[in-house]
């Protein structure tokens, strides 16, 4: 093990323009300042053990440059630990006892001021993606004050994407919950003070399920959701509970960066973005349903067009994200479906608080549209909203998708499955 | 193995037409056609008795063959379950 602190090594940059905002973490007040500084090994994979070691790392680069993979023990297997090693990368834990690494397999030169992110993985092998604390840096303009809630595992692009902003910019405070508070969040940001908030629409339905008077008490003024696609049901039921808050969806991920922010409270974009071209903001097009994305803020290594394999789906003057090409589309008998516009179909029920819509192997038509669905709890007035059974939700949808769409056969759960990305691969 | 009797599909398949306002009659004889029973139905119901029974049905096994009146679609997955 070894344990050491740079207060002989001479800073590579000076403090970022943030280093006083203030970070809650666990509970406990502190400022990216006040964060220890431990020596790194350079090029590292740290493996954080918790959010205030993730943080550390980061503020570490920052100052110092040292060539950063984040991410935590969790989201590394085995077979991904032997990658980063023979990729020249010391794989080191961090923890409240310091750094514990593992020497790699080819020691190699670092690159500095380079951040490599790890791709989610939902379709397949997680990858490395090449970026610098620039290149994740999206909000550039002046921001009024603001403390926000911090959600995602440490080391993922959304992650990245709040740190940068409380980093560079001040006045951007974080309240940071760790996997197991994340439950509790609106009562740990009620007391903290938080009045904007970045979370995938799987978290921010299931905060809704579980206890939307807690969340109204959060004193919210921006609301952001990304990572997923984002229907209309989950902005107007945000809308519903903060009536006067800037609500934002964002399109982002590692390859293509921060791509498309919307604020009019309304699913997906206007059509007529499509295709315009202005210097410095990204390109957006649609090629074979496929949204495809130009942008200066592409990870290293990738240029020019990058097909995002996201489908879209133009409806009414606006381009609609419906989810992952080679999931989304479903092939019932030659006739295609998107899961993400059944998806939305289903979430527009007031009983519905969360949907997973898929093809299942059938006769005749090769392939059938089903779904999962989690009910909202009932209301707490005691007004009989009635809760609806499959045949229910089956009427509701046929009343609103041609045939082949609608899904014959919906299986009810009771909980929202979430996995550590705040995803729930719909 | 868990396998449904004819009675129990055809419960299943009144079950999927009375979901759409439609009824199952009780002659096998009854034309598909006549009483709305299409394919989305027929898969449909596939389903359901493969929901019932917890055993995938082996749709590729059997061959083509036509399917026009009730007892042809009871007929078939009592078949289908013993793949």
């Amino acid at each position: 093990m070894t344990v050491a602190t740079s207060r002989h090594l001479t800073p590579a940059s000076p403090e970022p323009a943030g280093v006083d905002n203030r970070l809650v973490v666990g509970g406990a007040a502190l400022t990216w300042r006040s964060l220890p500084t431990p020596t790194l090994p350079d090029p590292v994979a740290v493996l954080a053990h918790s959010a205030v070691h993730a943080l550390t790392a980061a503020r570490q680069h920052a100052v110092h440059g040292t060539e950063l993979l984040l991410s935590t023990a969790s989201r590394v297997d085995a077979a991904m630990r032997t990658e980063l090693l023979a990729a020249g990368f010391t794989v080191s834990v961090l923890d409240d006892d310091g750094v514990h690494p593992s020497a790699p397999a080819r020691p190699r030169a670092a690159e500095p001021g380079r951040l490599w992110l790890l791709t989610s993985g939902s379709t397949g092998r997680p990858k490395r993606v090449g970026h610098t604390l620039d290149t994740l840096t999206t909000v550039r303009a002046d921001q009024p004050d603001r403390t926000w809630l911090c959600p995602y595992a440490p080391g993922t692009y959304a992650w990245w994407q709040v740190v940068t902003l409380s980093l560079t910019q001040p006045g951007q405070h974080l309240v940071v919950v760790e996997p197991d508070e994340l439950d509790d969040w609106p009562t740990v940001a009620a007391t903290q003070g938080v009045d904007a908030a970045s979370g995938t629409p799987t978290f921010w339905r299931r905060t809704l399920y579980r206890d939307a008077e807690a969340l109204a008490r959060v004193p919210l003024r921006q609301i952001t959701l990304g990572g997923e696609p984002v229907d209309q049901a989950i902005l107007d039921q945000l809308r519903e509970v903060f009536p006067t808050a800037r609500i934002s969806w964002i399109y982002a991920s590692s390859e293509v960066g921060a791509s498309i922010v919307v604020h009019d409270g309304r699913a997906g974009f206007p059509v007529d973005w499509l295709d315009r071209e202005t210097p410095g903001r990204p390109t957006l097009s649609v090629r074979d349903d496929e949204l495809v994305v130009t942008s200066p803020y592409h990870g290293a290594g990738l240029a020019g067009p990058i097909r995002t394999g996201d489908r879209v789906q133009v409806l009414d003057g606006r381009v609609l994200i419906t989810g992952r090409l080679d999931s989304d589309e479903i092939n019932v008998g030659g006739s295609k479906v998107s899961a993400g516009l059944v998806r939305g179909v289903l979430t527009g029920h007031p009983a519905v608080a969360w949907a997973r819509v898929t093809g299942r192997r059938a006769p005749v038509l090769g392939r059938m549209v089903v779904a999962e669905v989690v009910l909202a709890a009932a209301d707490p007035s005691g007004a009989d909203t009635g809760v609806p059974d499959e045949a229910a939700l089956v009427r509701w949808c046929a009343d609103r998708l041609p045939e082949h769409a609608v899904p014959r056969r919906i299986r009810v759960l009771t909980d929202i499955p979430v996995k550590e990305t705040l995803k729930s691969d719909v | 193995m868990n396998e449904l009797s004819r009675a129990q599909i055809r419960d299943l398949m009144a079950q999927v037409l009375k979901n759409q306002d439609k009824e199952l009659p009780a002659d096998d004889a009854a034309q598909l056609r006549e009483i709305g029973f299409r394919s989305l139905d027929f898969s449909e119901l596939a389903l359901r008795v493969e929901d019932e029974t917890g055993e995938e049905l082996n749709f590729d096994a059997p061959g083509l063959r036509r399917i026009a009146t009730v007892g042809d679609v009871l007929d078939f997955l009592v078949e289908l379950q013993h793949q």
